[in-house]
């Protein structure tokens, strides 16, 4: 099963945990997996059309990838905010 | 005791205090996230929050105690079809009917609660208007930011967006129409004002004890409807005011005949006319204004006031409150005739709201 690591702020949205074990063969599939069992997070890691937040990435073994990305049951995806602001 | 709940680039802040006594800071929630707007409906006591996380995105929060936890709310969010996302929460409203409120977002649309404010629908009819193709935003975005409920008739509403005007509902938000007609575009050229769709509302109020009188803040121009927002009147131009630019504007909601403005130089030049920090007045419909300032900053103070950041309590005699971007919160508890610095040093402020 993936697993998907968080980091900062948005970890509230999953009880303070850093990692979940999500179902899915997709990122996108994985994200809905998480957006699922946490319903707290909807709409911030994406927005309602599915897109991936402007400052939002996620890596997959080191490599920035999108949402259509393939991930297999061994994979760790980490979700990453930007550093930015004013 | 009066509970201002104040928005700021970097979290809310609640000031609580005595009506022309000092406030203090009862608490601050979302630290770090720009709260646009913040408000309490006071028919269920229930607080709410639009926050704009910087990387996350825009999402509405309630409470029933602002000192202490939030929820998220479910919404507003589009709808698949829409093809759209939430850019920013401008504006909530109590609605006329229990448990309903509005909420005006960019890009342009109106979303519903139906729940007290936990769950939000998307209002379709408004943003299935032919015209919505037209539409364009300020420097501020595509946004719909005031919305006036009409005391005791759920089916009435009118909405002010920038820029595509004002628009009507007399069935709850199943049709609308577009209400223009007086107001002048003077940022377009003249050959261009007969046929645009870019009519650039700032802020519009409804005087709930005579719900046909509307007071607008338009984009150059404050106006005044006197039939529901069939047609506008000038009563900015030559009345006694320093400019007719600004985006902030309150009303005295027990005199229809009393409202407030905070003029802007121009609209090249958004700080205070002279840099001086005056609110302006009319008691007689927009006939004439002057000027109120004992208290505030009066030289070199080249401040900005933004839309939400200005509002009136309904206390007798009336209290008013604003709060600038470079962070001061202005009070005053006789109606605008004293006033006080009631917070300073606060991160840019994005809106003043009495709880």
């Amino acid at each position: 099963m993936p697993r998907v690591v968080l980091t900062g702020s948005i970890c509230q949205h999953v009880g303070g945990m850093s990692a979940v074990d999500v179902e899915g063969s997709t990122v996108r599939a994985a994200v809905a997996a998480l957006e699922a069992a946490y319903p707290g997070l909807r709409g911030w890691i994406a927005d309602e059309r599915g897109v991936l937040r402007r400052h939002v990435k996620v890596f997959l073994r080191q490599e920035t990838v999108a949402l259509d990305a393939a991930i297999g049951p061994d994979d760790e995806l980490h979700i990453v905010a930007a550093i930015s602001g004013g | 005791m009066t509970e201002l709940l104040v928005g700021t680039r970097k979290g809310l802040v609640v000031l609580r205090g005595k009506r022309g006594g000092t406030f203090d800071m009862a608490a601050r929630a979302f630290p770090g996230e720009v709260v646009e707007f913040a408000m309490r409906d006071a028919r269920s006591g229930r607080y709410f929050a639009g926050v704009t996380h910087g990387q996350f995105g825009p999402h509405l929060f309630y409470s029933d105690d602002p000192t202490a936890k939030w929820q998220q709310a479910e919404g507003p969010a589009f709808p698949p079809a829409a093809n759209a996302a939430v850019e920013r929460i401008w504006v909530i409203e109590p609605g006329a009917a229990d448990d309903v409120l509005w909420c005006g977002v960019a890009p342009a649309a109106l979303f519903r609660s139906g729940d007290g404010g936990k769950a939000w629908a998307l209002v379709q009819g408004l943003w299935d208007v032919p015209e919505r193709s037209h539409w364009e935003g300020g420097a501020g975005g595509l946004c719909l930011h005031s919305i006036c409920p009409w005391p005791g008739d759920p089916e009435r509403l009118a909405v002010g967006i920038s820029s595509a005007g004002v628009w009507l509902t007399d069935d709850g938000g199943r049709t609308w129409r577009r209400s223009i007609e007086g107001l002048v575009p003077r940022y377009l050229p003249e050959e261009a004002r007969a046929t645009t769709h870019a009519y650039c509302v700032h802020n519009m109020k409804r005087a709930p004890r005579q719900p046909a009188t509307l007071y607008m803040q338009f984009h150059g121009g404050v106006y005044r409807s006197d039939d529901a927002g069939a047609t506008w009147l000038d009563i900015g131009a030559d009345r006694g005011l320093p400019s007719d630019f600004g985006f902030p504007l309150a009303i005295d909601p027990d005199d229809p005949n009393r409202a407030f403005v905070i003029p802007l130089s121009a609209d090249a030049d958004r700080v205070m006319p002279e840099g001086r920090v005056r609110v302006y007045e009319t008691r007689d419909r927009g006939a004439t204004w002057a000027a109120l300032g004992d208290g505030l900053p009066q030289t070199q103070a080249y401040i900005s006031v933004l839309r939400q950041a200005f509002c009136a309590d309904g206390g007798k005699p009336l209290g008013l409150y604003f709060g600038a971007q470079s962070g001061e919160v202005f009070g005053s508890a006789d109606g605008g005739r004293t006033w006080s610095t009631i917070a300073a040093r606060l991160p840019p402020v994005t809106s003043v709201q009495c709880a």
